[in-house]
């Protein structure tokens, strides 16, 4: 009798899903540490300012850009700018450029890095993430106050023209609000880069589980069970280019939502 | 307890699912009765389902995380 090959996913998954946690590489987790999710940021910002690097320096040697790399690279800088600084943020787009392109760029170069197989994203761990939402949120919150003043940025938080005691309500619905930006911003990157991943783990864990039977012993029956193994590398594939996407997607919505927030902290209505 | 928090996504993933379609219907729609603003209604389609998208997955790393 042929074993289930179904019978040992769900302790492969679990086991998939364990792996997940940040294991120290150096140190430990309660004082200084080096964890793998550390390590793959370091790698994901390093490639990245390789890529800048080599990028100013091909774009100097011509006035004109020539070639796939610097038109690429000016591409992605200028959607930057175009759609996210200075659709949203008006006149006051230069100020910011830097922050939410460098937020764009090190959120981007995470997911690209955590696609390739092997690697593991620097923003598939909630630390990463929450820290990047902290920045986000200090950026905005001091933005606020150097344009409002601290007293004019607290206040503005509620709208003004509503009558007194709702007024108190709403502000304080808006400080929650506000407060709710921080964690949506951290836990929206880390699920799409977990969930993306366990999904992917699992359907290799399934081609792999349904492959083994031919290997140790060959018949029809598990030959049949290693085609069937063929049908999840292809979902495998089709999920891998959705996660592609999604990596771009994430560092997009990540970056926009800090120009929203920013261009919300700054506005001054009424 | 496994089965249910199965079960508890599938329900969750009933919003989710209505979400995207909504975003999905409002944006051919949009598409259709003015073809050049096709670019500009693709990025908030994008921007609207990762928001919708986000919730799925919340629920699905509960799933995996509370046993």
């Amino acid at each position: 009798m042929i074993l289930n090959p179904l019978d040992r996913l769900g302790d492969e998954v679990n086991e998939l899903v364990a792996s997940f946690t940040s294991q120290p590489i150096a140190g430990s987790l309660d004082s200084v540490g080096f964890t793998q999710y550390s390590f793959w940021f370091a790698v994901a910002v390093l490639l990245m300012l390789v890529v800048l690097f080599v990028f100013k320096k091909k774009q100097a040697m011509s006035i004109v850009p020539q070639g796939t790399f610097v038109n690429g690279v000016e591409y992605v800088v200028e959607f930057v700018r175009d759609d996210m600084c200075k659709g949203l943020l008006g006149d006051s787009w230069k100020k910011h450029f830097p922050f939410i392109a460098t937020i764009f760029l090190v959120v981007l170069a995470n997911n690209i890095v955590g696609i390739i197989p092997g690697c593991k994203p620097g923003t598939g761990t909630i630390s990463t993430t929450a820290a990047l939402a902290v920045c986000s949120f200090v950026y905005f919150i001091v933005c606020g106050i150097k344009k409002k003043g601290a007293g004019g940025y607290v206040k503005s938080l509620a709208p003004a023209g509503v009558a007194f005691p709702l007024n108190a309500l709403v502000w304080l619905i808006e400080v929650f609000s506000t407060i709710l930006r921080l964690i949506t911003l951290a836990v929206r990157l880390f699920c799409n880069l977990f969930a993306g991943h366990v999904v992917m783990g699992t359907f290799a864990i399934l081609a792999s589980l349904f492959f083994e039977p031919m290997v140790e012993a060959f018949s029809a029956m598990t030959a049949v069970q290693a085609g069937a193994s063929i049908l999840w590398v292809g979902i495998l594939l089709v999920i891998y280019a959705v996660e592609i996407v999604v990596a771009c997607v994430q560092a997009y919505v990540f970056a926009l939502l800090s120009a929203v927030y920013v261009q919300i902290a700054e506005s001054d209505e009424e | 307890m496994g089965a249910l928090g199965v079960i508890g996504y599938g329900l969750g993933v009933i919003g989710a699912g209505l979400g995207i379609g909504l975003a999905a219907y409002g944006v051919a729609q949009g598409m259709a009765r003015q073809p050049e603003v096709q670019g500009r209604l693709f990025t908030v389609f994008i921007l609207g389902s990762a928001f919708v998208e986000a919730l799925a997955l919340i629920g699905f790393v509960v799933s995996l995380i509370v046993k």
